[in-house]
């Protein structure tokens, strides 16, 4: 017989006081190990648990008195309602928590869907109202520009006056022009005859070759006149300025009848 | 062309019949335990009843025979099925039979009775001490037999020598250690193992009908 402490021959030996739980925690734990890969060993157990059943079949047999069945009967009633497993309500808690957590994160997103929302409202009238405001703004420059350009053309020091005066088709009209080779020509005028559709003025520098455009004249109602025409800086120095009807658009050269003439001095 | 398919005569279908209804409705007394622990498990007081019906009795003798007294064996009994109730849905059916369990709960609970009371004597009203008694290690829960093998164990116990009968009764039902019966039979532990397993051996074999 080996004493090898480890060994089957050794723990096969353990097998009644195992099953006869006669064994000191060591030694039991020793034997479990062995047992969980040793056929042999626990077709012994089982053999062993056999008689320690057969043991306790063996004593006397007494009938337990009736008041014992009423008292564990009675005191099973009185135990706490179900010992609950917490593993079969961990599926609900989770559940239930998943539910609120789902719902409060809908509530979460329609109220920033709606502030988003609102927010893209107002963004949009901020960029209309700055919008307007640039426009405006641009207006301004321009319309500050425009009141700037006559008054250089008013003031610069090669300023030239050219009286314009009524011809046949138009007697009572009269015109006035300053002209500054360097910064423009300013036009006044009053009395204009208001012209049929399709027809405008046109201002024509009359020079030696041929007579040149100066652009284009809108009268008011009234037939006053107020323009601030651009003229190009090597345009011939005029003998004489008039403004003829012309067609939507002008003319490359003058074609209709003369309304206005002035002679340069 | 296949054959026609026939109808199977009234008689077999009744026979039939009759197999099926008698083996779904005749569970064997170790599935109905298991169903009694399971409906526990979900908080059926009933199932009490069920098992107390079926078991009382072996196990009320078993801790009779252990711890001696009425009185006590009754609140062995009361513990054994508080802690069956309180367990019941921790209870892994795959482990064995109910009533093996029941058996080794009951036989744990008594010796472990059993030994407090031993110590109370000495301790008085050291609560304590007494609670420091450790469980009785039952390795594994035991197996029932039927009642033919169990009175052939019990005429094989009866005829064993008091040598290994008094060790192997020692362990079994009152749950000392190989020292301490070694030492209240004042032979040496060797001697004690040696005879406990010889006692076992000879149970083994009635058990098993080899008995010469």
């Amino acid at each position: 017989m080996t004493t090898e402490p480890n060994s089957h021959d050794f723990l096969r030996e353990q097998a009644p006081f195992y099953a006869l739980g006669n064994l000191s925690d060591a030694e039991r734990s020793a034997f479990e190990t062995h047992l969980n890969g040793c056929a042999q060993c626990k077709a012994d157990v089982t053999a062993f648990l056999a008689v320690c059943g057969a043991l306790a079949q063996t004593v006397e047999q007494h009938d337990p008195p009736a008041a014992l069945r009423r008292r564990i009967l009675g005191a099973a009633r009185r135990a706490p309602e179900a010992p609950y497993r917490l593993s079969a309500l961990a599926p609900w808690f989770a559940a239930a928590a998943m539910l609120v957590v789902t719902v409060g994160m809908g509530m979460y997103a329609v109220q920033l869907r709606q502030r988003v929302g609102n927010l893209e409202v107002q963004l949009r009238d901020a960029l209309v109202r700055v919008d307007n405001g640039e426009r405006r703004i641009t207006v301004a420059l321009r319309a500050a520009a425009d009141a700037q350009t006559p008054l250089a053309i008013l003031t610069a020091p090669d300023l030239q006056r050219i009286d314009l005066a009524g011809q046949p088709a138009a007697p009572r009209a009269s015109a006035r022009a300053f002209w500054s080779r360097s910064r423009g020509l300013v036009l006044t005028g009053a009395n204009l005859p208001s012209l049929p559709p399709g027809r405008v003025y046109q201002l024509w520098f009359v020079t030696a070759q041929a007579p040149v455009s100066a652009g284009l004249l809108k009268p008011d109602e009234t037939g006053r006149l107020t323009s601030v025409l651009d003229t190009p800086s090597d345009i011939p120095a005029p003998a004489a300025l008039a403004v003829t009807i012309e067609p939507e658009g002008g003319s490359p050269g003058p074609t209709g009848a003369k309304y206005l003439v002035g002679l340069a001095h | 062309m296949p054959p026609p398919i026939y109808p199977p005569p009234a008689c077999v279908t009744l026979t039939w019949l009759v197999w099926a209804v008698v083996t779904s409705g005749a569970p064997t007394s170790g599935n109905k335990d298991r169903e009694a622990v399971k409906q526990l498990a979900g908080g059926d007081h009933a199932a009490i009843a069920e098992l107390y019906d079926r078991h009382a009795r072996l196990l009320y003798s078993l801790a009779f025979r252990i711890v001696r007294g009425q009185a006590d064996a009754e609140d062995v009994l009361q513990e054994v099925f508080a802690q069956v109730w309180r367990q019941a849905a921790r209870y892994d059916t795959s482990r064995g039979t109910v009533i093996g369990w029941l058996v080794t709960l009951t036989r744990s609970r008594a010796i472990d009775r059993l030994r407090r009371g031993r110590l109370q004597p000495q301790t008085l009203d050291d609560e304590s001490a007494a609670q420091a008694v450790p469980d009785v290690a039952v390795a594994a829960d035991v197996q029932l037999v039927t009642a033919e093998q169990a009175s052939e164990v019990r005429a094989a116990l009866e005829a064993l020598p008091d040598a290994q009968r008094v060790p192997l009764e020692l362990a079994y039902y009152e749950g000392l250690t190989q020292s301490e019966i070694a030492g209240r039979l004042a032979v040496p532990l060797g001697t004690v193992k040696t005879r406990m397993r010889q006692a076992l051996l000879r149970l083994r074999e009635a058990l098993a009908g080899r008995a010469p």
